[in-house]
C-alpha cells in the first residue's frame, strides 16, 4: 500500500533550485534512505514534505490525501513526524518533559488548563524514554545531555507523535560508532516491530547500506538514481556524482 | 468639498508626513543598524524643540534667531545622542530584548522629568519670523507658510539620507552593518564607532525635527507620546530598516491623518492604527521590508 | 502539596497583616496585590510564552473602565462587574492579539505597544462615554467594602484565587505548551501544535487576568484615569518582572512588592517619581545584570523542571 506519494515537486529559493521535479513513492512499512552530497536538497525535501516550506509546484499525498502546502501542525497530526539534523529539542525542559510534551500534543490534551501536567501521560512517557534508552536521564535538563542523547531525545519526541511515517534527518550525526549502531538498531526495530514507515538521510555510507532497503540519490535537487543498495552501488551516474566524490 | 480645499489638506498632510518621516527615519536607521528600539526617540525630539526654544529665546531680538536656533538645536541633540550612546546604549548591545527596551524606556521617564525641571510645566511659544508668519494662498486657500518650510526640510533630509547611504563610503558601511555585523568588523571597522555615529545621526535628525516642530504651535509636555506611537506605525507600515518604506509610510500616515481630521477629528489616530493593522494583514513585514527579517 | 507549606504561611501572615499595620500601609498592600496580579498576568506572556508585551496596560485599563463604568452607570454588583471586566479585556485581547501573535520578538513588542496606545487614545478622546482625560469619578464600592480593611480582604481573596488559577494553568499541559513555544516554536509545530492559535489563547487569558486586576483598581481608588492604559503603565509589569525574575511564578509579585514600596516611599518626598524610577531602572539594567537576569537564570531550572518526580531534587524548588 502506498503511504507517501510525491508528484513533480519543485522548489527554488531565489535563483537556487533546491528541489527539481521530484516524484517519489513509499510503501507502508518501508525503511529507506535518501543520500546525496551536501546541498543536494535532502533537508529541503523533508521541509517540503512536512510543511516547513511551501512547494512552488507539485503535490504531496499521504495515504491518498493531498497534503500539499498544509501547515506543519496539521501534517503532524495526520501521522507524519520528523527528527531534525541539528537536534531540535526544548533545551530548558527536562528530558522527561520534552517527551511528555510530544505525547500530550498527540493525545490532544494541550488545551487542558487545569490538570497538572505531571499527572498525565506518565506511563506513555516512561515507556517511550525506555525505548529511546533515555530513562536514566529523565530528569536531566535537556540542554545538558550529551550530543548523542540529544539526538536520541529528538527521535523520542518524534515518536511521541505516534507517527505512521517518520522522517529522520541524519539521525546519527555526531554519534560515535557504537552509538550509531545502537540508534540504527532502534530505527530498525521501530520499523520491524512497530511497522513504522521510515525515511532517513545519512552521509555515513556504511549506515546507509547496512540498514536501508531502498536508496534514492539526490543531486542538485533532482533524483538521479533509485533502487536497492546494490543497484545504486552499481549505478554509474550515482557513482560518478556521489559515491565517486566520497571515495 | 472643492479641489482647493482638498489640495490644502493634502499639503497639510504632506507637512505632517514629512515631520513623521524625520522622526521615523532616525528610529528606523538606529533599529536597522543597531537592532535597538529607541523608545526615547520622540522624547529626544521634544527635547530638540525645547532646546530650539531656548536658543530662540536668547536670540529673539534678531530676525535670524530662529533660523540659527534650528541647526544649533540639532547639533546639541547630536551631542546628547553621542553621550547617551557611549554612556548607556553601548553597555546593552549584547543584552536581552527586555533589558534594552527597559533602558530606552527609562530614558523616556528620565528625560520627561528633566524637561519638567529645566523648562517648567508651562507651554512654550516661539514667535515666528515675518517670512513664515502669515499664510500663503494656494489656489485661493490659505496655507500656513511655515508648513512649506517643514516640507522642504523633510525632502532635503530624505534626499540627504539617501545620498549618504547610497553614495558615500560611510553610507555603504552603515548599510553593510544592517546585514551583517561580522562582515563589517571583518573589514576592520570598529562596530562601536559605527553605532555611536549612527545613533548620533539618528538623534541629530530627531533634534532637527523637534526644532523644526517648535514654531508650529506651542511646545507642550507630553507631546512626544502621540508622536512616538505614530512613528512606530510608520516604521511598521514601511518595513523595518527601509528608508524608502519609511518615507512612503510617513506620507500615508500624514495624509490619512490630514483627511480624516476633516470628517472624524477624534478618530484620526485610531484610523492610523486601522490602516496599520490592515497593511500588517496583507504584508506582515511592511510595505518595503523583506520577509526574512521578521 | 506539602512542599508549598510556605505559601500557606505567607497567606496566613497576609490575613493578619492589616491588624498590625496602619491604614496607609493597608492601601499600599492593596496596591501591591492589584499590581502584582497585573504583573503575574503579564508574565504569562513574557515568562511562559517568551514574548515581551509592551501594551499589557491596555487590558488592565479596559478592565478598570468596564468595572468603573458599570459601577457608575448601573447598579450591577461588584463581582459581576469584575467578571464583565475579565470578559471585556479578553475580547479586546482577542482582537488585538490576532494581529500581534503573527510577529515575535521586538516586532511583537512594538505591535502590542502600538495597539495598546490605540486603546488609550480611544478612551482618552471618547468624552461622552469614558469621561476622556477627566477620567471616571465616583466609582463607589458596595457598602460592605467601603473600609480599606474590608477592601483589602476582598482584594486578597480575588488575587489569591486568580493566582491559584494561573498557577494551575502554568502547570497544566497548556502551560507546558507555552514553555515549549518559548523554547522552540518550530519543534512545537512539528509535534502538531498550532503555535499561533495557542499564543492567541494565552494572550487572551493573560488579558483577562489583567482586566480582573484593573477592575479591582477603580473601586479602590474611587476613580480611574486613561493613564492606566498607556505605555507607561505597560512598562510597570515589565520592570516588576525583570526585577523579580521572569522565570519563577511568583517573581512578578515580588517585583510588585519592591516597586510599590519604592513608589510609596519616594512619592512621599518628591514629585519626580518618573525620574527616580528611571534612574533605578538604568541602574538595575546596567549594574545588576547578574543580579537580575542571573537570578532569573538560576530560576530557569525551577520553571522548566518542576515535575512530580523531580521532587526528589527538592533543593531546586526555592522560588522566593
Amino acid at each position: 500500500m502506498v503511504i507517501l506519494k510525491v508528484e513533480h515537486l519543485n522548489k527554488a529559493f531565489g535563483g537556487l533550485v533546491a528541489t527539481c521535479d521530484v516524484s517519489y513513492e513509499m510503501q507502508t512499512g518501508e525503511l529507506s534512505a535518501i543520500i546525496g552530497p551536501n546541498g543536494a536538497g535532502k533537508s529541503t525535501f523533508f521541509n517540503l514534505l512536512t510543511g516547513y516550506h511551501r512547494a512552488d509546484s507539485g503535490r504531496v499525498l499521504f495515504q491518498g490525501q493531498d497534503i500539499s502546502n498544509w501547515p506543519p501542525h496539521r501534517i503532524s497530526r495526520l501521522g507524519i513526524a520528523r527528527a531534525f539534523q541539528v537536534s531540535n529539542i526544548y533545551l530548558a525542559l527536562t528530558t522527561y518533559e520534552n517527551v511528555r510534551q510530544a505525547i500530550l500534543a498527540q493525545q490532544k490534551r494541550t488545551l487542558n488548563f487545569f490538570t497538572p501536567a505531571h499527572r498525565l501521560a506518565k506511563k506513555e512517557t516512561a515507556e517511550l524514554l525506555e525505548v529511546a534508552g533515555l530513562s536514566q536521564h529523565a530528569y536531566m535538563i535537556a540542554g545538558n545531555l550529551s550530543q548523542g542523547d540529544k539526538k536520541r531525545l529528538e527521535l523520542a519526541i518524534a515518536l511521541g507523535s505516534k507517527p505512521e511515517l517518520l522522517f529522520l534527518d541524519e539521525p546519527t550525526a555526531g554519534m560515535s560508532g557504537e552509538e550509531t549502531h545502537e540508534t540504527m538498531g532502534l530505527v530498525k526495530r521501530l520499523n520491524q516491530e512497530m511497522s513504522l514507515t521510515i525515511l532517513f538521510t545519512e552521509h555515513d555510507m556504511s549506515v546507509v547500506f547496512g540498514y536501508a532497503k531502498r536508496l534514492t540519490v539526490l543531486h542538485q535537487g533532482a533524483i538521479i538514481a533509485e533502487g536497492s543498495p546494490e543497484e545504486v552501488r552499481s549505478n554509474e551516474t550515482a557513482q560518478k556524482i556521489y559515491l565517486g566524490e566520497e571515495a | 468639498m472643492d479641489a482647493s480645499l482638498v489640495f490644502a489638506q493634502f499639503l497639510s498632510g504632506l507637512s505632517r508626513g514629512m515631520m513623521l518621516f524625520l522622526i521615523a527615519s532616525g528610529l528606523s536607521l538606529i533599529f536597522g543598524v543597531m537592532n535597538i528600539l529607541n523608545f526615547a526617540h520622540a522624547t529626544l525630539w521634544l527635547v530638540g524643540a525645547y532646546v530650539c526654544y531656548t536658543f530662540w529665546f536668547l536670540m529673539q531680538d534678531y530676525a535670524f534667531g530662529l533660523w540659527l536656533s534650528i541647526p544649533l538645536a540639532a547639533l546639541v541633540l547630536a551631542a546628547i545622542g553621542w553621550v547617551i550612546e557611549v554612556v548607556l546604549i553601548r553597555r546593552v548591545y549584547n543584552r536581552e530584548l527586555p533589558e534594552q527596551l527597559l533602558l530606552t524606556y527609562a530614558m523616556v521617564l528620565i528625560l520627561g522629568d528633566l524637561i519638567k525641571i529645566i523648562w517648567g510645566v508651562e507651554d512654550k511659544l516661539i514667535e515666528r519670523p515675518p517670512l513664515v508668519e502669515g499664510p500663503v494662498f494656494i489656489f485661493g486657500m490659505p496655507f500656513d507658510s511655515y508648513f512649506i518650510f517643514v516640507i522642504l526640510i523633510g525632502l532635503s533630509v530624505a534626499v540627504g539620507l539617501w545620498w549618504f547611504l547610497k553614495k558615500t563610503r560611510y553610507g555603504h558601511i552603515v548599510r553593510a552593518a544592517v546585514f551583517s555585523r561580522e562582515m563589517v568588523s571583518a573589514l576592520g571597522i570598529p562596530i562601536p564607532r559605527i553605532y555611536t555615529g549612527v545613533f548620533a545621526l539618528g538623534i541629530f535628525i530627531a533634534g532637527l525635527a523637534g526644532a523644526v516642530q517648535a514654531p508650529v504651535g506651542s511646545i507642550t509636555l507630553g507631546m512626544d507620546m502621540a508622536v512616538i506611537i505614530q512613528a512606530f506605525c510608520v516604521v511598521v507600515i514601511g518595513g523595518f530598516g527601509s528608508l524608502l518604506g519609511t518615507f512612503v509610510a510617513a506620507l500615508i500616515v500624514g495624509e490619512v491623518y490630514a483627511f480624516s481630521i476633516l470628517f472624524w477629528p477624534q478618530g484620526a489616530l485610531v484610523l492610523i492604527f486601522i490602516v496599520t493593522a490592515f497593511i500588517l494583514i496583507i504584508r506582515p513585514w511592511g510595505l518595503f521590508g523583506t520577509p526574512t527579517r521578521a | 502539596m506539602l512542599r508549598y507549606w510556605w505559601l500557606g504561611l505567607i497567606f496566613i501572615a497576609l490575613l493578619f497583616l492589616p491588624l498590625v499595620i496602619g491604614e496607609f500601609w493597608v492601601h499600599v498592600a492593596i496596591e501591591i496585590l492589584i499590581l502584582g496580579l497585573f504583573a503575574v498576568s503579564f508574565n504569562m506572556i513574557f515568562g511562559y510564552m517568551g514574548q515581551l508585551s509592551f501594551g499589557h496596560a491596555a487590558y488592565f485599563g479596559v478592565g478598570a473602565y468596564a468595572t468603573g463604568l458599570l459601577l457608575v452607570k448601573t447598579s450591577v454588583p461588584l463581582p459581576v462587574a469584575l467578571a464583565v471586566s475579565m470578559v471585556t479585556a479578553g475580547l479586546f485581547a482577542l482582537v488585538i492579539g490576532y494581529f500581534c501573535v503573527r510577529m515575535t520578538g521586538i516586532y511583537f513588542a512594538i505591535l502590542t505597544m502600538a495597539f495598546g496606545q490605540m486603546l488609550y487614545y480611544i478612551i482618552f478622546q471618547w468624552y461622552s462615554f469614558t469621561g476622556g482625560d477627566d477620567g471616571l469619578q465616583g466609582i463607589v464600592p458596595p457598602a460592605w467594602l467601603m473600609s480599606a480593611w474590608a477592601y483589602y480582604y476582598f482584594t486578597l481573596f480575588i488575587v489569591v484565587a486568580a493566582m491559584i488559577v494561573m498557577w494551575f494553568i502554568s502547570e497544566s499541559p497548556f502551560g507546558y505548551t507555552m514553555r515549549s513555544i518559548r523554547e522552540n516554536a518550530d519543534r512545537t509545530r512539528f509535534i502538531g501544535i498550532n503555535v499561533r492559535k495557542y499564543m492567541l489563547i494565552n494572550f487572551v487569558v493573560a488579558g483577562m487576568f489583567a482586566g480582573l486586576a484593573g477592575g479591582l483598581l477603580g473601586p479602590f481608588n474611587r476613580s480611574i484615569a486613561p493613564d492606566l492604559c498607556n505605555w507607561h503603565q505597560s512598562g510597570v509589569p515589565v520592570f516588576m518582572t525583570v526585577i523579580g525574575g521572569p522565570l519563577g511564578f511568583f517573581g512578578p509579585m515580588i517585583g510588585s512588592v519592591i516597586y510599590t514600596f519604592l513608589f510609596a516611599f519616594v512619592t512621599g518626598f518628591t514629585e519626580y517619581w518618573p525620574l527616580t524610577i528611571g534612574l533605578v531602572i538604568v541602574f538595575v539594567v546596567l549594574f545588576m545584570p547578574g543580579g537580575v537576569l542571573g537570578l532569573a537564570q538560576s530560576k530557569f531550572k525551577t520553571l522548566g523542571a518542576r515535575d512530580s518526580m523531580a521532587e526528589t531534587q527538592g533543593s531546586m524548588d526555592t522560588e522566593t
